[in-house]
């Protein structure tokens, strides 16, 4: 048995929990993703891949006033999306969606997304 | 009408997971300052709504049919009445109500329920009255097969087990963890903070862990055999209930070797034969991996499933894990799931 448990100690823990959530929520961890600090990002669809395991829509964002950067936004497999409504035409190339989820923790641009903000304003789960 | 009951259970967890990152947050960052909302709670508040419901053609006459279609969004449950029942987020259906018909759809979600209705006026009749509220005579009970066993054939969704809604074991019931043979340790899984987990490989998850995904099982039922389709990467397992035997030394497989039979109205699954890449709650196993699993259908909507594990050069004796599968009506096959767009996360972690 473990004797005390440190700071490290209690958040693999954590970690633990959340892959034992994960093992019958999802597909795999979110631990890739900074979880914790919540990001959005706003952008020109420029395809949408509706596939297993998982859904991956890909923007175009402008940040920053710098050039364009292509985000790729990882939602949850088929099965889940279509359980909150969603069908392979819910977004379209050239629609401008918000995405909210977490980001890459190693700063590249891609995320997981929990919530979409479709063109005309509605929110889904994703 | 009463929340789909895997729907409700994944709220649970989606609690239970935010909770802990909160405090991991917390504990990590020191007090919050404007302290951001996990986006999976954001994603629990949003609300259902109906985007769509509507009846084609509106009138007809007696004997022809009309197309009921729907759409909703962020739905915990859904449902139109009368003659429908339960029904998917979204879909269409072909009904031909013998007299004018009004049908309502309802949706329930964080926000409560909302309806709405539809008329079908069929020519030369009046309006059939609100159907009364169903007596409540107790859940429906199990269909039987032809042979008169209990028929197990259905979709089933994700269950509950111990944490997700299950009773505690029995008194004098096996463990519900396994305890590991001395010098068995390593077969304990250990996942580092950039593991990502034991299906971002999109393996098999094997014999009774394919159960536990969040995913639907569709059970196929005949006289001879069962058949069990796993939406998740199409597994399935073909099991005879004919007396047939395991092989004297069948190859190691993913999904094992299996054979059926009867006892009173529970078919008890045996399987052998096993790879050892597999895991069962947090524990590996090897190829001597021995599973029973009984499979019950008290009632109609209720598909109670046990799987007894036994490994002797892992675990010092049996154990037990069990879990509840609610029926889903409103869905007659199991869809596609070809894990064609996986990802190697590793360079995401970043340092």
């Amino acid at each position: 048995m473990r004797g005390s448990i440190g700071r490290r100690g209690f958040l693999t823990g954590l970690v633990g929990i959340a892959g034992l959530w994960q093992a019958v929520e999802a597909h795999h961890s979110t631990a890739m993703y900074d979880m914790a600090n919540p990001k959005t990002v706003k952008g020109t669809v420029k395809r949408f891949e509706w596939t297993n395991p998982h859904a991956f829509i890909f923007i175009e964002v402008s940040e920053g006033g710098g050039p364009p950067v292509e985000w790729e936004i990882e939602l949850m497999s088929l099965n889940h999306l279509r359980s909150y409504g969603w069908v392979r035409t819910t977004v379209k190339p050239g629609d401008v969606i918000t995405c909210t989820g977490g980001a890459a923790k190693s700063g590249a641009p891609s995320m997981i997304c929990a919530v979409v903000e479709l063109p005309d304003g509605r929110k889904i789960r994703s | 009408m009463t929340h789909t009951p895997n729907r409700v259970f994944r709220r649970l967890a989606w609690v239970a997971l935010a909770l802990p990152l909160a405090a991991a947050t917390a504990a990590a960052q020191g007090p919050p300052q404007g302290a951001p909302r996990s986006p999976y709670q954001e994603a629990g508040t949003l609300p259902a709504r109906i985007m769509d419901f509507k009846v084609e053609p509106a009138s007809i006459r007696p004997g022809q049919s009309v197309t009921l279609s729907w759409a909703t969004e962020n739905p915990r449950s859904v449902s139109i009445s009368p003659d429908v029942g339960r029904a998917a987020p979204r879909g269409q259906m072909t009904l031909s109500p013998a007299r004018t018909t009004t049908y309502t759809l309802t949706v329930t979600g964080v926000n409560g329920t909302q309806s709405r209705a539809v008329t079908v006026t069929v020519a030369g009749t009046t309006a059939a009255a609100p159907a009364a509220a169903a007596a409540a005579s107790g859940p429906a009970p199990a269909p039987r097969a032809l042979d008169g066993k209990p028929d197990l054939t259905g979709v089933w969704g994700y269950g509950a087990g111990p944490g997700r809604g299950a009773p505690p074991p029995a008194p004098g019931s096996l463990p519900r963890t396994p305890t590991l043979k001395p010098g068995a340790e390593k077969y304990r899984v250990q996942r580092g903070p950039e593991d990502t987990g034991l299906y971002s490989t999109c393996e098999p998850p094997g014999v009774p862990q394919t159960f536990f995904v969040p995913y639907y099982v569709q059970v196929i039922q005949s006289p001879k055999y069962v058949v069990i389709l796993h939406e998740y990467l199409h597994l399935f397992r073909v099991i005879p209930t004919d007396g047939s035997a395991h092989p004297p030394d069948p190859d190691p497989s993913w999904m094992g070797h299996s054979v059926g039979r009867w006892e009173g109205d529970t078919l008890v699954v045996d399987s052998v034969g096993f790879n050892d890449r597999t895991e069962i709650n947090g524990y590996r196993h090897s190829e001597a991996l021995h599973v029973v699993e009984r499979f019950r259908r008290p009632t109609r909507d209720t598909l109670e499933y046990e799987a007894v594990i036994e490994d002797p050069n892992v675990f010092a004796g049996p154990w037990l894990i069990t879990r509840t599968f609610p029926l889903l009506p409103e869905f007659n096959r199991v869809d596609e799931f070809f894990c064609e767009n996986n990802r190697d996360y590793k360079p995401l972690f970043g340092k």
